[in-house]
């Protein structure tokens, strides 16, 4: 199975051309990091007001700047594919990149939940108001599961060898 | 200055740094250096989105503690830095895409400085001038960014 998807995306024009390309790595691993510091940047503002902390803004105020969140999402998840496509086998074998992904699925799977079953509930929190406790686990959940995905993706060259 | 710098990475912590196989040495140093870019340029990027006209429902006022945390990802940047740099000190202080980094973020850092006394002048309305120093302040942050990224790369960037 992993056999066949490396062979697959390695035959790739795509994949060739992210090997072959002198810019095309240092570029995307840039964009990569922009996407980071953007998502970091607004989810993290977030998750700290999900945890009770900014209460002097509302929530619904805090969560205006989420679309630049997910735009710096879409950046790494595109960039991340542009690597993945590139050098499959370096990730595959890699256990760091497996962790990096467990991570992304909790992260996932946490902002889905919250956003499609409890956002009419967090945009009631106005400034001044804490949070109820399920709110803080999400909170939490959030900031330690995107460190910990900003950790993985951090070792891949240190733990696997992925470049 | 040379010699300054071949006796920095001679010292028994340089060495350590750059040849060890423990995960504490450059790898943690790496991350942090990572860490401390998200919160610093994270924090800047969300006050200087909001400045150029995102998330207007946003008082520019209550953004204030964003400089909190602008300020703590840089000292973990300067120190981490300062560690990485001691690790490599012959070749990357004299590296061309290094000096521009660290000039991109000494003009970075000036802007925030600026940026703060401006954003939060009194009157409520944003000014073209913060608004100057907003898109200023995420240029400046994201090619600091990009300098760093190409000094794993000597000499891609124009021979830089």
């Amino acid at each position: 199975m992993s056999h066949w998807i490396v062979t697959t995306l390695k035959a790739t024009s795509v994949s060739h051309f992210m090997v072959t390309s002198e810019w095309a790595w240092p570029l995307c691993e840039t964009l990569h990091f922009i996407g980071l510091a953007l998502l970091i940047g607004t989810v993290g503002l977030l998750d700290l007001r999900l945890l009770g902390r900014m209460r002097h803004m509302s929530f619904a105020a805090v969560h205006s700047l989420i679309p630049w969140g997910i735009a710096g999402f879409v950046i790494n998840l595109i960039t991340g594919v542009l690597f993945f496509v590139g050098a499959p086998d370096q990730y595959l074998a890699n256990v760091a990149w497996w962790y990096k992904l467990a991570f992304l699925a909790i992260a996932g799977i946490n902002v889905l939940y919250f956003e499609t079953t409890q956002a009419q509930r967090a945009l009631a929190i106005g400034s001044g108001d804490d949070t109820p406790r399920a709110f803080k686990v999400i909170g939490a959940v959030s900031i330690v599961s995107w460190f910990m995905v900003l950790y993985w993706g951090r070792m891949l060259p240190f733990i696997g060898n992925a470049f | 200055m040379s010699d300054f710098f071949a006796t920095i990475e001679a010292l028994p912590f340089s060495t350590w740094l750059r040849e060890s196989n423990s995960i504490w040495a450059y790898p943690t140093m790496l991350t942090l250096h990572t860490v401390g870019l998200a919160l610093l340029v994270g924090a800047s990027a969300a006050l200087d989105l909001r400045v150029l006209g995102g998330g207007k429902t946003l008082a520019l006022a209550d953004l204030r503690p964003l400089f909190r945390w602008m300020w703590i990802g840089f000292w973990i940047n300067a120190l981490s830095g300062v560690v990485l740099l001691m690790a490599d000190a012959s070749t990357k202080a004299a590296a061309p895409m290094f000096l521009i980094k660290l000039g991109l973020v000494a003009v970075g850092v000036v802007v925030m400085a600026v940026q703060r006394r401006e954003v939060f002048a009194p009157s409520a309305a944003v000014t073209p001038t913060a608004k100057s120093l907003a898109l200023a302040s995420i240029t400046v942050w994201f090619v600091a960014i990009a300098a760093g990224r190409l000094m794993a790369y000597p000499g891609l960037f124009f021979g830089l």
